[in-house]
């Protein structure tokens, strides 16, 4: 069995300097998300659960709010996790040829995993870039003003890094 | 401008000046003058989510259409809810929310109470202009009575906050985000509350199904009766529904002076038992069984030839059949009265306040006011050891509760002492061997009559039979047939009509009688307040 997630005791500072810097417990929950994310590499059900124990909210909520956003990194993340802007101004500029390329590059289509482990795509809301568009995120790295050839690059430029044991 | 001591804001309703209490939601305000105003989202016992969007009105106040759910109402404003506005604003959310939605009512069990198929009715589309792909949501169960079919979700949250705010348990959440939003469970933790099966019925479309009443019946086919909850002494009240004659399911009923809009699962599907092969239907002596008719008589015979008779009461029966066995104990010189309690349960309290008693049964009260305070005390020590000293002969018990070993084992003991025994019984069980008589008892949902809840409530239970089919007489009538045998009544009278003897003979029911209690009854020390002729209360 898997241990039990559990902050280190910078983290558990950290959260509770969250917790001096908001009104009600539950409006820290975001940024302590982040820090779980950080802390823990990816949210699945225990850190979630680790979460919703500390802050005394119910597990079912933390999911909801995690579910909601697709900029956290959820259990079963690749190791470069492809977020492609799919908002007003970068579909406008062409996000879904992107996200199109990046699927016929990977064979993978959004909200799948490849099999290698290596790469994750999603299409997600917002990254307020649009003066860049089209662009992506690949981990916490922005890509922006995107071409066809760019997508090819960047692939090609992860799977070198991945194979060279470059930490993306 | 106050209405006593309320003070009152005067507004604008569709052209008309109105006057409601200060504070008042607009949706609430128009209601009270008779202006039905759409919801989804909206539920008196919940907090005000305002996310669904159809009850939208026009007001003077805002350049674009507001929610009447959380609006609330103020001097001077003026609301209208059939302008052009607040039509074409009601028709368009119609259409936005029929988008995605599968439009499976034929075979889909909200259909026909569904407030979706309602609305679409009187405010949508008679056609789709939406040629794109519908999105698929997904369809599971999310415990061990509910599952969502997540296409038909229109996330009006309603389910999410009664697990927040009444029951208290979060089980629920809205996962993902725009079309995609959909009510799911965290993994591993299923919805499981007791009172989860609430969460269906206030679902106003068909997303939370119950899997214990998943295609059983169209609810349209199904007849209604407004009665109470047997399960504990809470009594709640509830709506019975029934097709053929078979109860297919419980449904709260409002009353917020007892169970607000809610009732525990215990309540709601604790009825099964009604239709279990254990269950009595046919009356039998030590030897042979008996046809309806015969058992009356033979139990008529019984008692009129008695000497050193006991009845042993159980707290399932009503105020009414309570009042028949007062009456044929009475006639019986020397006889003696006990009564029997069903263990006790655990009880539960939510944050709503709702509760479920730990008492498992709904009329101690009523069976306290009519043969005194020690009846299930003292009295049922006393009968207890009679009938362990044999000094009883002849012994008639009620058993009306759903455990088929009866009134428990020290009980049934003692009853195999007295030598001839008559039991009326909802279950059939080995306890019964040996006995003189065995009577086919009435459960809880099939009694006409009254219960007096924990709370001292008097309060209506109706007969899930109609007139005419029951599978066998009733206690009310077999009762009242026994005492006309026996010559201390003269003609046999409806629940009504019992319960007006009552109220004659029991002082503490002299105020009450069964058109007064109403749909919601009364507690039993207060008379309804009559309204007088100038319209104020006395």
């Amino acid at each position: 069995m898997a241990q039990t997630p559990s902050f280190s005791r910078e983290a558990m500072k950290q959260y509770k300097w969250f917790l001096s810097r908001y009104p009600t417990r539950r409006a820290a929950l975001l940024p302590t998300l982040r820090l779980a994310e950080q802390q823990f590499g990816e949210l699945g059900v225990a850190e979630m659960r680790y979460v919703a124990d500390l802050m005394k909210i119910s597990p079912a909520a933390v999911f909801g709010v995690v579910t909601f956003y697709t900029h956290y990194r959820r259990a079963g993340t690749g190791k470069f996790h492809l977020q492609v802007c799919s908002t007003l101004s970068c579909a406008l500029r062409g996000s879904e040829d992107v996200v199109t390329r990046i699927s016929e590059r990977l064979g993978i289509s959004p909200g799948e995993t490849s099999e290698c482990g290596l790469f994750s795509l999603s299409k997600v809301e917002c990254l307020g870039s649009c003066d860049t568009a089209p662009m992506l995120q690949c981990n916490d790295d922005y890509h922006e003003g995107l071409t066809l050839e760019d997508v090819d690059q960047l692939i090609e430029q992860l799977r070198s890094e991945a194979s060279q044991g470059v930490n993306g | 401008m106050a209405r006593g001591d309320t003070p009152m804001t005067r507004w604008l309703l569709n052209g008309q000046e109105v006057e409601n209490p200060t504070g008042m939601t607009i949706m609430e305000a128009a209601r009270e003058h008779g202006v039905d105003i759409p919801d989804f989202c909206y539920h008196p016992g919940l907090s005000i989510a305002g996310n669904c969007r159809i009850c939208m009105v026009e007001s003077n106040r805002s350049p674009k259409p507001i929610i009447a759910c959380s609006e609330r109402i103020a001097d001077g404003l003026e609301i209208k809810t059939d302008s052009d506005v607040a039509v074409e604003a009601r028709n368009s959310v119609m259409e936005f929310q029929l988008i995605n939605h599968p439009l499976d009512c034929p075979v889909c069990d909200k259909s026909g109470e569904c407030i979706l198929q309602d609305h679409s009715y009187t405010h949508g589309p008679d056609r789709s202009r939406f040629v794109e792909d519908k999105n698929i949501r997904h369809t599971k169960e999310l415990g061990p009575t509910i599952s969502i079919w997540g296409n038909r979700c229109i996330v009006c949250t309603r389910c999410v906050r009664f697990c927040d705010e009444i029951s208290g348990t979060g089980e629920l959440c809205v996962v993902e985000r725009g079309d995609r939003a959909v009510v799911d469970v965290f993994p591993g933790i299923p919805i499981d509350n007791a009172m989860a099966g609430n969460t269906v019925d206030i679902c106003p479309v068909g997303a939370l199904i119950s899997e214990d009443f998943k295609f059983e019946a169209r609810v349209w086919n199904m007849d209604r009766r407004d009665s109470v909850c047997g399960g504990c002494a809470r009594g709640c009240n509830i709506e019975v529904e029934t097709l053929d004659g078979y109860v297919k399911r419980l449904l709260p009923r409002e009353n917020l002076e007892v169970n607000d809009w809610w009732m525990c699962d215990h309540g709601r599907y604790g009825w099964r038992h009604l239709y279990s092969e254990n269950r009595l239907t046919t009356a039998r002596t030590a030897n042979q069984e008996l046809e309806d008719d015969s058992a009356t008589s033979t139990l008529a015979d019984f008692v009129s030839r008695a000497k050193k008779v006991a009845f042993l009461i159980d707290p399932f029966l009503t105020c009414e059949e309570l009042s028949l066995i007062h009456g044929l104990s009475s006639s019986i010189p020397d006889s003696i009265v006990g009564g029997w309690l069903p263990p006790k349960g655990t009880a539960e309290q939510f944050p709503s306040g709702f509760t479920i008693s730990s008492a498992k049964h709904p009329n101690r009260r009523g069976a306290e006011k009519i043969f005194g305070s020690k009846v299930f005390g003292k009295d049922g020590k006393d009968l207890l050891k009679a009938l362990d000293s044999r000094k009883v002969s002849t012994l008639i018990a009620f058993c009306g509760g759903p455990a088929e070993e009866g009134p428990g084992s020290s009980w049934s003991e003692a009853i195999r002492k007295a030598r001839k025994r008559i039991v009326f019984s909802v279950m059939d069980g080995d306890w019964l061997k040996g006995a003189s008589l065995v009577v086919p008892a009435t459960a809880p949902l099939e009694k006409e009559g009254t219960w007096i809840n924990e709370d001292g409530r008097l309060q209506r239970a109706r007969s899930c039979w109609k007139p005419g089919d029951e599978p066998f007489c009733p206690e009310l009538v077999r009762l009242q047939q026994v005492q006309m045998a026996c010559e201390i009544r003269t003609r046999c009278l409806s629940a009504a009509g019992v319960f007006r003897e009552l109220a004659e003979n029991i002082k503490a029911f002299s105020q009450h009688s069964h058109s007064d209690l109403g749909d919601g009854g009364l507690p039993l020390s207060r008379r309804r307040a009559r309204v007088d002729s100038k319209g104020g209360t006395r």
